[in-house]
């Protein structure tokens, strides 16, 4: 079995999580700031779902690129697609309860928004992991 | 809720990258024995009702018989409307003229696996959750 799913996964670890946070810490460095944020800090608004989205959205495409037949990729677009809204809506809920004052719970949010994120990219994983062994049942 | 189904979702990915063709074989064998649906309706009952015993002594709150309607018949709707969207995927795909249609036919089972057990597990909860809501709203 090949590793492309790995190396789709990571990238977007690395893009989405990994570079924003050494970009934090890159600017406080430059700006000889003491802030060393932790990715916690980085993304307690649930930012996160915005992340988790944006892999629902590249692995909804890729199903649909794919040669699964049409029942199976409406199955996984719906599903992906309900789980990436409510990981997107963290980030939606916290930025509407900050900017009208409505009391916003952080650790809700972080959590929330940590927990979802996990659990979009655990199925981005598996998705990507069987659209990879149907792509290579297909070209046989 | 959802680091459970994301586990569930890891323990799957894991089974099917650690054995590529023990897994999906159990799976397909069970399907073309007929019990697989069944053994997966079983399978996500168990964990619905677990996972909702387990809010329920977290959050020390009493089981309501919505909520039990929910989870015992969810489930069993989402797994076995699956199983039709399953059998009208492999038809189609029997009826085209595909290159190795075996193989697509066993890669489509095991998606569909992997989809209604997520599926049968998530949505009960997500359509409680959205009960409840439209409960405190109203």
């Amino acid at each position: 079995m090949s590793i492309k799913w790995l190396l789709w996964i990571g990238l977007y670890l690395v893009m989405g999580v990994l570079v924003p946070w050494a970009t934090a810490l890159s600017w406080a460095h430059q700006h000889g700031s003491e802030l060393r944020p932790r990715p916690r800090q980085l993304f307690q608004r649930g930012e996160l779902g915005l992340v988790g989205l944006v892999v629902v959205i590249s692995v909804i495409w890729n199903l649909l690129q794919s040669q699964f037949m049409q029942q199976t990729i409406a199955v996984a677009a719906v599903l992906l697609a309900v789980v990436g809204t409510m990981a997107g809506d963290v980030w939606i809920e916290s930025y509407c309860r900050l900017s009208t004052g409505t009391s916003c719970n952080p650790e809700r949010t972080w959590r929330d928004s940590r927990n979802l994120a996990f659990l979009v990219f655990s199925m981005a994983v598996v998705v990507e992991i069987l659209l990879d062994r149907f792509a290579k049942v297909a070209a046989l | 809720m959802g680091v459970i189904v994301a586990s569930l979702s890891l323990i799957f990915g894991l089974l099917v990258v650690s054995f590529p063709v023990s897994f999906p074989r159990i799976i397909v064998t069970s399907w073309q024995g007929g019990y697989l649906v069944l053994v997966m309706m079983v399978l996500t009952l168990v964990l619905d009702a677990f996972l909702y015993l387990r809010v329920s002594y977290l959050r020390s709150s009493k089981p309501t018989v919505l909520v039990a309607a929910c989870l015992g018949s969810l489930p069993i709707i989402v797994v076995g409307g699956l199983s039709f969207l399953l059998e009208s995927a492999v038809t189609q795909t029997l009826s085209l003229d595909l290159p190795n249609v075996q193989g697509r036919v066993n890669e489509e089972v095991l998606a569909h696996t992997y989809l209604g057990l997520v599926a049968a597990v998530f949505l009960p909860f997500l359509v409680i959750r959205l009960l409840q809501q439209f409960k405190t709203t109203s």
